[in-house]
């Protein structure tokens, strides 16, 4: 940056002065500007929060219904069934079965992890950690989570169709997605939810990408900023970029299914030449790419932090872990063909991706190394958030390695669309972005309730939870290893298969227990809303912004904007531990006799 | 039709792969278990790694003030993930380009063996249509073999099939065989390989297809290659005495497509 332009910066800085463009608002008083349609970035944010744990409760119940059909084919499912499925005896048949395996995936992804790590965290953790008022966009912001409340009517609405709730998988491939395939309203219903819901989607990220960029104080460079930021920054860029992309296939995919057209209908249902089916999913794997590390970005980005937090020692290579990051997001939609070497691809361009595939894991091998760099020679402190962090290495270092033999057009031949595919992304996705979700719950209940969680609850949580999650996912990979095919309501239909009932029983069992235990969990989190310890303003001693001012956080956040003079992650330097006698040290705190001038430069005038 | 007795689809047995039937299939298995190996090597040094930092560098242990962002300590960042890269997935790599060069995108050679058997597959819900051209050679003629979820093809020769639907997208799965294909409506899609020991398998459909999806099996049956040309001579008679022309909907059929798209 030229002389001239960096002057010509700090004015600009200095005009918009930072109270200017984000003066305090009054606290509305009204019952509904304040907890219903509120435009606090903290209540939108915990309004995500109970949706999408409320999601997850749903989905993770149908994920057992599946376990259940596999582990017991066509007996009555315990409870659920004398409920939900009385008309069939209280057991599953195969239509039924279909509509709950996609209604699990599409209710995780986007109806669950999608609010939680997304919607609740990147509400929550921007404006605090980077010293902002609210977001850019406040009331975009109200509008994003009741355009998502409405989709989430749509999602209850598919429950109620007439032929049963949306089956054609979460992938929702044409012709089956299609009337061809699945002529009732549950998954015209769905269809529009994902649309509904992508909206809502773009609408936080323009939101997030924008306050990010505008709304940092001062000081606050982009090296400076938490992970966790810079994560969900990157989920948000990609969510602008590509939900639209899922946006016109869902939208294109509606008017086939309620309008007539033929986008994506071809063979005999087909009149003048139809259309094509792979178009659908070139437009959904351009998406569905980049949607995983949508979903796993701000999970990469909060364990990143909390594993330097928690160990009190620097993020390994924090330069290393943003850049890696950003190569990330760039390649994620340039790898996508991936998905697609089944469905008669040129050998070559099946080439092509497999080796950009195999080049996205260099990035994610550094960010890896990092992590685990952070942690040595540390002073961990294994407290609730930790211990999820750690998990999340775990399980996502399985899912990454699974994930070799997938990118590689050899020998996914052989595993492709079987149970080891399940398994990989289950570790990927469900259980990384999972435990960074609950590792974020842990580390921040204090902040967003001004209440701590139970410690001992916490971690009998996490045990229960890392055990048998692992059990789970590791059954679905040796199932698949042994050629089981993904969504088949009863496998042992083929004779090759008839051999896995046991081990599919026993991953069963382990599904069952690890949602048994996450009851723990809810009983943990509703008792420690309402009578757990008060929290001080930085419980756990770590030196980003949110923490430095109460729990909760007063509606305005910042009486004072702060002043950001380090990164966020200065534990054991010697010079602190001298001068202030900790091993912290806050990214606003001024230390007494060094950095000479840092806070001139950045004093607001 | 007759076909000899044969003992069921091979049962699976153990948790690992079901049994390679295939000429090509080991090399796939090759593949998989070689690439297992370093996944198992750095799944054990990854957790080696965390439970020694965990339980050595725990409270009592006083932090490093490090932020690892040396130049030797980015180079050793750089040199592990560059040295994983170049082994592990270098080797997957070229393996796959080599693999499919040489033998599942090597249509030329099976389609240049005399011997070869040719296959139409039309796939709808929920079960394979089967079509060989019979005696002439030609898809579409009164002497084709129709067959439903029965596919019977010869030991030691390259069989090659092009698959198509009629309706949602299906995938044509033999495990036994190491070989998957989608069936798409619209476009036709090719696929082969050698079947190396006689026997019977399971066919099965891998891409989800409604509710009967997982009722869509088929049998492969591999016969010697002398009990498989007298096969093929009674059934293409059968099939010739049951020809009906006003059937339009039973005579489905393309042309075979020597230079398909891939």
């Amino acid at each position: 940056m030229g002389v001239g332009l960096a002057e010509a910066r700090e004015n600009l800085m200095e005009a918009t002065a930072y109270d200017d463009i984000q003066p305090i608002h009054p606290e509305p008083t009204s019952f509904w500007r304040r907890y219903v349609f509120s435009m606090d970035h903290k209540v939108i944010a915990k309004q995500f929060l109970w949706a999408g744990l409320l999601f997850l409760l749903v989905g993770g119940a149908l994920a057992m219904m599946i376990r259940w059909q596999w582990a017991y084919p066509g007996r009555a499912v315990p409870l659920i069934g004398s409920i939900f499925l009385r008309g069939q005896g209280g057991a599953i048949g195969p239509a039924t079965y279909m509509t709950v395996f996609t209604m699990h995936g599409l209710i995780m992804i986007f109806f669950a992890i999608t609010p939680i790590l997304i919607g609740a965290f990147g509400n929550y953790c921007i404006p605090l950690m980077i010293g902002a008022r609210d977001m850019a966009f406040p009331f975009l912001n109200m509008a994003s989570f009741w355009t998502f409340a409405i989709s989430l009517v749509l999602v209850i609405c598919s429950f109620f169709g007439q032929l049963g709730a949306a089956g054609a998988g979460w992938t929702t491939y044409p012709p089956l997605s299609t009337n061809i395939g699945t002529p009732g309203s549950g998954q015209t219903f769905m269809v529009a939810a994902i649309f509904v819901t992508g909206v809502s989607t773009i609408m936080g990220g323009i939101n997030y990408v924008t306050t990010v960029i505008r709304h940092r104080a001062p000081g606050m460079t982009w090296m400076r900023m938490p992970l966790t930021v810079w994560g969900l920054w990157l989920t948000a860029v990609l969510n602008v970029l590509f939900v639209p992309v899922l946006g016109s296939a869902a939208l294109l995919l509606f008017l086939d299914r309620v309008f007539g057209t033929q986008f994506f209908i071809a063979g005999a249902a087909s009149v003048r030449g139809g259309g094509d089916p792979i178009l659908f999913q070139h437009l959904f794997w351009i998406f569905g790419h980049p949607e995983v590390y949508i979903l796993i970005l701000p999970a990469w980005g909060i364990v990143n932090d909390l594993l330097s937090f928690f160990a009190r020692k620097p993020a390994n290579w924090y330069r290393g872990s943003v850049y890696a990051m950003c190569t990330v997001t760039v390649m994620s939609a340039i790898v996508y063909g991936h998905h697609m070497f089944m469905t008669g691809m040129n050998p070559m361009l099946g080439q092509s991706f497999m080796l950009l595939t195999l080049i996205i894991s260099v990035p994610a091998e550094i960010l890896f190394l990092n992590w685990l760099r952070t942690i040595w020679n540390g002073s961990i402190r294994t407290e609730p958030p930790m211990l999820f962090a750690l998990g999340m290495v775990f399980v996502f270092g399985m899912g990454g390695l699974t994930g070799l033999y997938l990118g590689a057009t050899a020998t996914d031949i052989y595993l492709h669309d079987t149970m080891f595919v399940v398994g990989h992304f289950h570790l990927t996705m469900a259980a990384a972005s999972f435990f960074g979700s609950l590792a974020a719950i842990y580390h921040w209940f204090p902040k967003m309730f001004g209440r701590k969680m139970n410690p001992r609850l916490s971690k009998l949580h996490f045990w229960w939870t890392i055990v048998f999650m692992t059990l789970l996912f590791t059954g679905q990979l040796i199932a698949g290893y042994a050629g089981q095919n993904r969504r088949l309501y009863n496998p042992y239909e083929y004779d090759f298969l008839k051999h896995l009932l046991p081990l599919n029983r026993y991953t069963s069992w382990s599904a069952f227990i690890l949602m048994a235990g996450q009851f723990v969990f809810v009983w943990n989190f509703i008792h420690s809303l309402v009578a757990g310890e008060k929290a001080e303003a930085n419980p756990w001693q770590v030196g980003t912004l949110e923490w430095t001012i109460p729990s909760p956080p007063p509606h305005h956040n910042y009486d004072v904007i702060p002043a950001v003079l380090r990164g966020p992650h200065e534990f054991a330097n010697p010079e602190v531990r001298e001068k202030l006698g900790r091993d912290w040290i806050g990214q606003s705190e001024e230390l007494a006799g060094s950095e000479p001038g840092a806070a001139a430069a950045v004093a607001r005038a | 039709m007759t076909l000899p007795p044969l003992a069921a689809p091979l049962q699976g047995h153990g948790w690992g792969m079901p049994h390679d039937a295939s000429l090509d299939g080991w090399r796939i298995d090759e593949l998989i278990n070689v690439t297992s190996v370093f996944v198992i090597i750095l799944f054990f040094i990854m957790v080696a790694w965390m439970l020694t930092a965990v339980f050595r560098h725990g409270r009592s242990h006083t932090a490093k003030y490090d932020h690892g962002d040396t130049r030797r300590s980015i180079a050793v960042a750089l040199g592990i993930a560059v040295a994983i890269f170049f082994v592990v997935d270098g080797h997957l790599f070229i393996n796959s380009v080599l693999v499919w060069q040489r033998i599942f995108g090597n249509f030329a050679w099976a389609e240049a063996q005399p011997q070869a058997v040719r296959i139409e597959v039309n796939a709808h819900q929920w079960a394979w249509a089967i079509r060989y051209a019979g005696p002439d050679g030609k898809f579409g003629t009164p002497d084709d073999i129709v067959t439903l979820n029965d596919v019977v093809v010869p030991q030691g020769a390259p069989v090659i099939f092009q698959v198509a639907s009629v309706d949602v997208i299906h995938s044509f799965n033999i495990p036994n065989m190491r070989m998957k294909i989608d069936a798409v409506p619209g476009m036709v899609n090719r696929v082969w390989f050698t079947p190396k020991e006689t026997g019977q398998f399971d066919i099965g459909c891998a891409q989800h297809c409604g509710a009967n999806h997982y009722k869509m099996r088929g049998v492969l049956t591999v016969l010697p290659p002398a009990d498989f040309a007298r096969w093929y001579r009674d059934a293409s008679a059968n099939s010739a005495r049951a020809w009906d022309p006003d059937d339009k909907d039973a005579q489905w059929a393309w042309d075979w497509q020597k230079h398909a798209r891939i």
